[in-house]
Formats: structure tokens, C-alpha cells, sequence
């Protein structure tokens, strides 16, 4: 629920009760001040039907609004209020009354006077009082409903845009956050504790992400150092079981190293440091590529399909990363191949289909190509999620086709 | 011929400085941008291997220097960083050719080789051993005096050996020597068997000997001991 229309429910909530009881008070102030006033009125009038017997010396009778009567009782009658009903001839229906009865003495004689005072309807009453409030309280209503939407337009445009700006704001950017004046005291100390918060984070990552790469790099010498003395160490004559441990670790290093620097390539591509995109024609990055892995075709006795479309597929991109995209997905259809399998190319305008023979897997389009995922020891698994940073840091999409051969497919 | 190794990272220098040393080249050690660059000075050196990493200095401001006192240097900057940035940088700055930590001794010699034959040291562009001549000019082997044709993969290999003669070369560090680094060769490196079993047959033919020795199936040795 939107702020503005959770505030305007808590208003309408109290207000709303708020009138509630203060018709309920309404109602029975009125009924007191409505009885007072009928009191002085029925006194009003029995003082004047006793003067009018004692100077015109007759008996005033109107009904049903009063009614005298000469008795001869001498049983004097307190003064009694009574309420009765009365049918009203012109209205068809009972009208509440107040009777008033008292028996007074003029000039020695007795008179019971009756003075009968029509009362409001209970209901008429209540609906003079709720009728107005509950008037007010739908006025009220509307005019909330509008303040809500013209206050959404105004106050806070300013802070959905600073929304929608935070929404889209990444460290890689390496911008300072810069959020809109909203000229309100509240967003306004938001936006300052978000840039300030913003800045720490953005330093912390950037120190983060220097750590990581020196932390890598620095790696590299150790494992040189390795490397050289492992070397010399091959260079003495040594038993067959001692070479064996020795060629064995040189290779734990050098797969080490190499998988220090694959994870190095990783965080380059995904921290864009690789600029100077140009148009890169892939059919013939593609062919020079492949005569590279020749060697490693014809080891495996691969039989190697290219075709080839009349126009080229040109992409943007450093050719440099390129390079290493088609690397992979070359290296990864001829490892995870058969002997005396099968490798097809297909470049069209605007994709390239890398396909080969090899054996089923349980990878899917969704786990192929996350990091360290692999179905057997050869591999890092580094490769693919390689190739799957390249495609998107490039506006390419990379998409894994498994039936019976796998394929791989980078489109445009 | 005279070598000087700037490197910070001491067990690095030793090793590099002890094999260059039994390969009989002079080596001289700067363990810092200051020591480097005053040795620059002073010194005229064949080939100096520059790491660019240093404490006191990016060693791609030595190469100005090395331009200015050391022309006749040929330099090979080593780099924990495999950055093509900086090997565009450093190739630009007058470097001749840039290696990544880690790397192997034989390719570091395969290269300094190679810098001081572009820069016509040793007399000439002739590599020979015994009845096995090659001229790197026209990229020619001749074995007693006839002339054999090697495929470019093959030649590359023969050359490795030759440079880095009497060496335990394994298996790897060949194929490594012939791909680029970007190329992720598997743990399979028998296709560089049939590179061997050419290059011996093809020497054979032109009446050579086969120097090549398999050690324990895991490494080679070009060799006549």
C-alpha cells in the first residue's frame, strides 16, 4: 500500500469514529436542550390558559395541543408528565407526544389542564444529526482521494525518480550516486544517509575488487618460483617414480596457475576492463582459429564440418575476447568429444552454431555454464561461464541445444 | 653476453639468474626500480628481462630509460599480470617481447634466444649441432649439407630443441611453447609425438641422427651425450 494512502486510511479511520461519537453526544445534548425547551413552553402556555380563565373566564381547548376541564375534586393532581402516542389524522400514523397534567385552582375552583407537546422523531432526530456528518465524512474522502493523487504527482514524483535512478545504479558504473533534491526535510535526509551510505559501499567494492586482483596477480609469482625451481629440479637425472612426481606437480602448478588466470579473465570481463570494441568479421577469426586446434582434431580423428553464409557476421567487440570465445567453445567441443566424433561450424549472417558428437551429459541451458560446473576432471568449468560473460558484456546470447549432439549458439 | 634481471621478488631473480648463468651468460641483479635504473646508467647490457611490477616504480618507465642509455639492450618484460594492455604498452615502448608469470626456464631462453638473434649477436643467423644446421633467416634446416622441408609447427619445435639443447623438456612445455596462452589444451598432449616422430623421420631420411631421447614417456632431451 502506497504511503500516502495508508496515512489517508488512518485518518479516515479516526475520523470517522470521531464522528461517530460525537453524534452520539450530539444526539443526547440535543434531546436535554430539546426537553428544556419544551418545559418552558408548556409553563408559557399553562400561565396563559390560567390567565385567560381568570379574565375571559373560559375554558381554552385546542387538541390535541391542550385541553381544559372544570373539576370538582378537590383531590388536588401532582404535576405528572406522561408520553403517549396520538394518531395524526393528516399523516395516517402515531405521533409521539409529551402530555403535560396538572390540576390547578383559580378563584376557588379546580381545572385539570393538559398540555400536550408534539415530539421530534427519534429518527428524525438521529438523521438531523448524521445526515451532516456523514456528509462531511464523504467530502472528506474525496477530498483525500485527490490531495493522495495530486500530492503523488507533486511531492513525490521527485522520490520515484530517485527510486527508480537507485534501481538502476551499479558499482561497475563507478559514478557517484546522485540523487534529486526533493526540497522535503525527510527524503531529503534519506537521499543524503543513501549517498553517504553509497560512497563507503562504493569504496569498500572498489578496494574489494583491487584486493582480488592483486591477490591474484600476486599469485602468479609464487607459482613462477615454483615452476623455475620444479624445472631445474627435471633437469637431474632422476628414477623413473621421481620424474613421475615431479612431471606431476609441475602440472598441479601449471593448472593452478592457469585457473588463477582464468578467474582473473572472469573478473576483467565483468568489470568491463576490456574497452576498444571494433567490428570483428568472426568467419575469419573462426577459420584462423580452427587451424590452430588442428593438431588437436586430428588427434581425436574429428571430422570437421564449416559453413559458411555469403554475408559475414560482424560483431562489436575486442577482438581479444573474441578470440578467447571462440577458443573456448573450440577447446570445449573437441574435449568433451569422442574419438572419431564429429565438430560442425555454422555461421550465418547473424549467429554461429558450434556443434559436436560427445557424450550425454545431465548439464542443462541453465547449469552449463555456471562456474565450476563440469562432468568430468579435465576441465576447470571455467570455460563456458568464460564464454557466457563474453556473449554478455557483448549483447550476444549464448544458448546450450543438447539431442543427440550439443550445441552451442551465439546470436545477435 | 650480458644479461640484467630486474626483479623484486628474490627467489625469482635466484632462479632465473642461476640457470641463465649455467646457460653461460654474465648476469647482473636489480632487485628495485633505483637499483635498475642505476645500473642502467652505468652498464651496457645484450638483453635485459624487466618486471614491470616493481615497489619502487612501474618498470614500464625503465624501458624510457633503457631506450635512452641502452639502445643496442634488447628488452623481454615479465609480467604476473596477462594484460594486452600492457603488452601493447610495453611492445610500444620499445620492448621486444613479453612473457607472463609463470613461465618455464626453456621458454625464457627460447626467447632471449630469439631477441639476440633478431638483433644479429652470435655472428651469424646460423644454429647448428652437429650434422644439424639451421639458418633462421630463411627458416632452413640442412642436415649434412641436405636440405630438409619441416612443416612451421615442426621447425618451431626443432628449435625449441636446439636452443635448449641438453634440457629435460616435457611434454607441455612444448605444446605451450607452440600455442598461445588463450588456448586451453586439455590434459591430451600426445598430437606433439607425431610432431617428433616427423621431425625424426625427416632428419633420418636426410642421413641425420635422432637426438631426440624419450624420458620416461613424460619429457624430451635433445642430445648427443
Amino acid at each position: 500500500m502506497k504511503f500516502l494512502s495508508k496515512i489517508n486510511r488512518q485518518y479516515l479511520i479516526v475520523i470517522s469514529l470521531l464522528l461517530f461519537f460525537v453524534s452520539i453526544l450530539g444526539y443526547f445534548t440535543l434531546k436535554i436542550i430539546l426537553q428544556k425547551e419544551m418545559k418552558e413552553d408548556i409553563y408559557e402556555k399553562e400561565y396563559a390558559i390560567i390567565q385567560e380563565i381568570k379574565t375571559e373566564n373560559r375554558l381554552p381547548n385546542l387538541y390535541p395541543i391542550f385541553e381544559t376541564k372544570r373539576v370538582v375534586s378537590i383531590k388536588k393532581e401532582p404535576k405528572s408528565y406522561q408520553d403517549i402516542y396520538l394518531k395524526d389524522e393528516a399523516e395516517d400514523e402515531l405521533e409521539p407526544y409529551v402530555e403535560y397534567t396538572n390540576t390547578v385552582e383559580v378563584d376557588g375552583e379546580y381545572y385539570v389542564i393538559k398540555i400536550r407537546h408534539s415530539l421530534l422523531e427519534n429518527d428524525d432526530l438521529i438523521m438531523a444529526i448524521a445526515l451532516p456528518l456523514l456528509l462531511l465524512l464523504v467530502l472528506a474522502l474525496i477530498a483525500s482521494f485527490f490531495m493522495t493523487k495530486k500530492l503523488n504527482k507533486t511531492l513525490w514524483k521527485d522520490f520515484e525518480e530517485n527510486l527508480r535512478y537507485l534501481e538502476s545504479f551499479s558499482f561497475n558504473d563507478k559514478k557517484k550516486l546522485n540523487l534529486k533534491d526533493t526540497g522535503v526535510l525527510e527524503f531529503d535526509k534519506l537521499n543524503t544517509t543513501l549517498e553517504v551510505l553509497t560512497d563507503k559501499l562504493q569504496s569498500d567494492y572498489e578496494v574489494l575488487k583491487q584486493f582480488t586482483e592483486n591477490a591474484s596477480h600476486e599469485i602468479q609469482t609464487p607459482l613462477a618460483i615454483v615452476l623455475l625451481n620444479l624445472e631445474e629440479l627435471l633437469q637431474i637425472e632422476l628414477p623413473e617414480q621421481s620424474f613421475k612426481q615431479l612431471h606431476t606437480a609441475i602440472n598441479g602448478v601449471k593448472r593452478l596457475s592457469s585457473l588463477n588466470k582464468s578467474l582473473i579473465l572472469l573478473s576483467k570481463i565483468e568489470n568491463k576492463q576490456f574497452t576498444n570494441n571494433q567490428r570483428v568479421q568472426m568467419n575469419d577469426l573462426v577459420a584462423r582459429r580452427v587451424q590452430e586446434f588442428e593438431p588437436l582434431l586430428e588427434q581425436k580423428k574429428l571430422k570437421f564440418s564449416f559453413v559458411k553464409s555469403t554475408n559475414s557476421f560482424w560483431i562489436d567487440i575486442n577482438e581479444e575476447l573474441a578470440e578467447i570465445l571462440i577458443n573456448n567453445l573450440l577447446s570445449n567441443a573437441i574435449k568433451h568429444n569422442v574419438q572419431n566424433g564429429e565438430i560442425s561450424i555454422e555461421i550465418s549472417e547473424d549467429s554461429i552454431q558450434i556443434c559436436n558428437t560427445g557424450a550425454p551429459n545431465s548439464l542443462d541451458n541453465d547449469t552449463i555454464f555456471n562456474r565450476f560446473t563440469k562432468e568430468n576432471s579435465q576441465s576447470y568449468g571455467l570455460g563456458l561461464a568464460i564464454a557466457q560473460q563474453i556473449c554478455g558484456r557483448n549483447h550476444l546470447e549464448i544458448i546450450y541445444l543438447k539431442s543427440d549432439i550439443h550445441c552451442f549458439k551465439i546470436t545477435k | 653476453m650480458k644479461i640484467l634481471i630486474v626483479e623484486d621478488e628474490k627467489d625469482m631473480l635466484f632462479a632465473m639468474s642461476n640457470f641463465l648463468t649455467k646457460e653461460q651468460y654474465i648476469c647482473e641483479l636489480a632487485d628495485s626500480f633505483a637499483a635498475a635504473s642505476e645500473k642502467i646508467g652505468i652498464y651496457q647490457y645484450d638483453v635485459i628481462l624487466l618486471d614491470i611490477t616493481l615497489p619502487d616504480g612501474n618498470g614500464l618507465h625503465l624501458l624510457q630509460h633503457i631506450k635512452k642509455y641502452n639502445l643496442q639492450a634488447g628488452v623481454i618484460i615479465i609480467s604476473a599480470k596477462n594484460s594486452l594492455d600492457d603488452k601493447i604498452s610495453g611492445l610500444d615502448l620499445g620492448a621486444d617481447d613479453y612473457m607472463t608469470k609463470p613461465f618455464q626456464l626453456s621458454e625464457l631462453n627460447s626467447r632471449i634466444k630469439a631477441v639476440l638473434r633478431r638483433r644479429k649477436y652470435e655472428g651469424s643467423s646460423m644454429i647448428s649441432f652437429n650434422e644439424i644446421n639451421i639458418d633462421t633467416d630463411g627458416k632452413e634446416l640442412r642436415v649434412n649439407k641436405n636440405k630438409v622441408k619441416l612443416t612451421l609447427k615442426e621447425y618451431d619445435i626443432l628449435m625449441y630443441f636446439m636452443v635448449n639443447k641438453n634440457r629435460v623438456l616435457t611434454k607441455e612445455a612444448i605444446a605451450e611453447h607452440l600455442w598461445d596462452d588463450n588456448i586451453d589444451l586439455a590434459d591430451n598432449f600426445d598430437f606433439i609425438y607425431t610432431h617428433l616422430n616427423n621431425i625424426r623421420r625427416k632428419i633420418k631420411a636426410a642421413g641425420g641422427q635422432d637426438y631426440i631421447r624419450t624420458i620416461y614417456g613424460m619429457g624430451y632431451k635433445f642430445t648427443d651425450e
